[in-house]
């Protein structure tokens, strides 16, 4: 087909600009169309999804390209709209498209008969289009526009059932927190442009490497680019939002919370990682931070109920790992991990929502037991997610966490491999919870009514569950051209094991799933012993550290006073003084002023026959 | 012998006692016709000048010309008035600028 080898990588622009046009096309058209245009988004990003083998095979075969176009001339600055596309942004749409196109599919189930249905898709198509625009940006304005629209869609889709209070409070939260980190983003950008006259990224590297940027500037920059990522991906402090986030559909946790929206944060690191190199303190900060997050998470993840909490636990703390795995200078493993969790994580979410789906929207794990009878196909598929997750050989989980521990052993010092090890532990704890509690044990009463979800959520799920299951095996050198995933992605070294560290990791995850099934499984040993046990402890933990509280205070205390004292300020000084005061002045002196005019006409004749002569002699005055 | 000076008294006089009837009458006819004696001064003026003023022939023309207009404009200027008058009087049955003050505050 001479046609289809001219797509390549210069192709790579239209996969965001469909799904645009999918978005104007459905709001402008869609409720003329049957379905309310869900077939368009779809189609659009399965293009997408076609268009990505294109593109993959092109950077293959001839590496690295660019194109921009000129957006706008200011001075001597050129700003432009261009795509880089690598072999890190090739990865990213692949996991963008792929999850994205199952996340629709499975929302045509998940979704019938809602009165907004079309809508929903429209949004979609946006969220779509923004996130593969940022993986593609080749400069950081660019970036930032997407990232923002990012935000937007993730604020509409979680806030898509507005009529319920919740759902409206969590999309105003998610979208605050993470507008808090954006700014650090956005003045990082604009210190980043000072400092080297340009938006793109290629060029602020070469520049910071020749030492164009002042180390002072270059670590502040980075901090605050790390901001904006620790923001977008739920790093403590900012992790509050992604819980309460799950208010939205649950497919759009599938897509947002999994795999896409959250998963900006880690990429914009990566892809920053060899300016964020040249500041030694900031990779350490990326690292504390990604640590404290992957641990004191997953501690969360034990004790929380609802089935969607639970997992939007774990996805903080696996980005957490993954901003660990950047903070030990492991973009590679990072970005490997995000493409095994993506799609483990993007399964485990629509499993949840195929088992709320079977039980009329129950959320609460206590009330969910013994489902794998009554929904064979979602037990399965869940299962394998969770034990991706947990770790286990030889699914794509355990790959991801293997090279991540060995960025971590090779250049952070032990402890914080050991913390790692704990939090693995931790992972395989949680995800042992929650699958033996939902789809093993006794069933409930209220389980009676379960049944299995139609094909266009099995599908996907099953999709989901056989690339979960195997995405783990491009960790290896295959061949004598591909050295590993992380040797092709950044050429970061051929792909190596430490076989005592693999061989820990995969114990401590089977010691969690023991530990887990004596817990939840056997009912040997029990958690309501050990809560009673450790009752502050337990306390904290369920009150998710006290972060809500925490921020409420801060906010009614601090934010409030200092808002009412402005209020107070403006009222006072601005409105009474300033504008009504200027008003009430000219008022009064009018008052005054106006009976001058008397409506008599031989006043007025006066005045000008005065007027008149008073000119006349001051023209006479100035010629003598 | 006949000055430019003498014009010029002659015209400031006759102003002068046009600008008092403006002012100081409360007829609005009377100050019509005051008005009237203004544009008259002005007209001396402009002869007078025509007449004595070192220029050429096309410059001393220009003078009457001017006086010309001025006679002319009056002229419609007085129809426009009187009819204004005249409507004013219909309306209130009075001519009298004291009682006409609703330009004012």
């Amino acid at each position: 087909m001479p046609f289809a080898d001219t797509i390549g990588t210069d192709w790579a622009w239209v996969i965001p600009a469909l799904s645009a046009s999918a978005f104007i096309l459905i709001v402008v058209f869609g409720r003329f169309l049957p379905g309310g245009g869900a077939f368009i988004s779809i189609s659009a990003i399965f293009l997408g999804f076609l268009l990505f083998w294109y593109v993959l095979a092109d950077v293959l075969d001839t590496g690295t390209a660019s194109f921009s176009i000129t957006w706008l001339r200011v001075g001597d600055t050129t700003v432009t709209w261009g795509v880089a596309v690598d072999r890190i942004s090739t990865v990213m749409l692949g996991l963008v498209t792929f999850v994205a196109l199952l996340v629709q599919v499975y929302s045509i189930g998940y979704m019938s008969g809602d009165p907004r249905f079309g809508w929903y898709f429209a949004v979609h198509g946006l969220f779509a289009a923004a996130m593969l625009a940022l993986v593609l940006a080749d400069n950081l304005l660019f970036l930032y526009i997407a990232w923002e629209i990012v935000g937007l869609g993730s604020y509409l889709l979680i806030g898509f059932w507005f009529e319920r209070r919740p759902a409206a409070e969590a999309a105003k939260k998610a979208f605050i927190t993470t507008r808090i980190g954006d700014v650090g983003l956005l003045i990082g950008i604009i210190m980043l442009f000072k400092a080297t006259g340009t938006f793109e990224i290629s060029t602020i590297f070469h520049v910071a490497e020749q030492g164009g940027v002042g180390e002072g500037t270059l670590t502040t920059a980075s901090l605050l680019i790390f901001l904006g990522a620790m923001g977008k991906s739920a790093q403590f402090p900012f992790h509050v939002w992604l819980p309460d986030a799950m208010e939205g559909p649950t497919p759009v946790s599938a897509l947002i919370h999994a795999a896409t929206m959250v998963a900006a944060g880690v990429y914009l690191v990566a892809r920053m990682s060899p300016m964020f190199e040249l500041a030694p303190g900031v990779m350490l900060t990326v690292a504390i931070v990604g640590l404290v997050t992957f641990v004191l998470a997953g501690a969360l993840a034990l004790v929380v109920t609802d089935i969607k909490r639970v997992l939007a636990y774990s996805t903080i703390s696996h980005l957490g790992l993954m901003m660990l795995s950047l903070g030990a200078l492991g973009a590679a493993a990072a970005l490997f991990h995000l493409v095994a969790h993506g799609l483990s994580k993007a399964l485990l979410f629509l499993g949840a929502g195929s088992v709320m789906h079977g039980l009329n929207g129950e959320t609460d794990i206590r009330r969910m037991g013994g489902l794998r009878r009554r929904m064979p196909l979602t037990a399965i598929t869940f299962v394998i997610g969770a034990a991706s997750l947990a770790g286990v050989v030889p699914l794509a989980g355990f790959f991801s966490k293997d090279e991540v521990l060995l960025a971590v052993l090779d250049n952070r010092n032990p402890a914080f491999i050991a913390f790692a090890l704990a939090g693995v532990v931790l992972s395989a704890l949680y995800m042992a919870r929650v699958t033996l509690v939902v789809f093993f044990g006794e069933p409930k009463p209220e389980t009676e009514s379960a049944h299995e979800s139609p094909r266009t959520m099995t599908v996907p799920l099953m999709l989901l569950a056989f690339s979960a299951a195997t995405t783990g095996f491009i960790a290896f050198n295959w061949t004598d051209s591909y050295g590993g995933f992380g040797d092709f992605l950044t050429g970061e070294g051929e792909f190596h094991i430490e076989p005592w560290l693999t061989a820990t990791a995969l114990l401590l995850a089977f010691a969690g799933l023991i530990v887990g099934w004596l817990y939840y499984g056997s009912g040997r040993l029990s958690h309501r012993a050990a809560a009673e046990r450790f009752p502050l402890v337990h306390r904290i933990l369920v009150n998710g550290y006290y972060f809500d509280r925490l921020y409420q205070w801060t906010v009614d205390r601090v934010v409030l006073t200092f808002s009412r004292s402005v209020a107070l300020f403006d009222r006072i000084v601005i409105n009474d003084t300033g504008v009504d005061g200027s008003a009430i002045t000219v008022m009064l002196s009018a008052l005054r002023v106006r009976y001058v005019q008397t409506g008599k006409m031989y006043n007025y004749g006066a005045a000008m026959a005065l007027g008149t002569f008073g000119l006349a002699l001051i023209w006479w005055i100035v010629q003598t | 012998m006949i000055e430019l000076a003498h014009f010029q008294l002659l015209s400031a006089g006759l102003f002068c006692v046009g600008l008092y009837g403006v002012l100081a009458r409360r007829s609005a006819v009377l100050i019509l016709m005051s008005i009237e004696l203004m544009l008259n001064a002005v007209n001396i003026n402009l002869i007078g000048y025509a007449a004595f003023v070192k220029a050429t022939e096309a410059h001393r023309a220009l003078g009457q010309v001017l006086v010309v207009f001025v006679i002319t404009v009056a002229a419609a200027e007085l129809a426009l008035a009187i009819a204004i008058i005249l409507r004013l009087y219909r309306n209130r049955t009075s001519v009298n600028l004291d009682e006409i003050d609703l330009m004012k505050w």
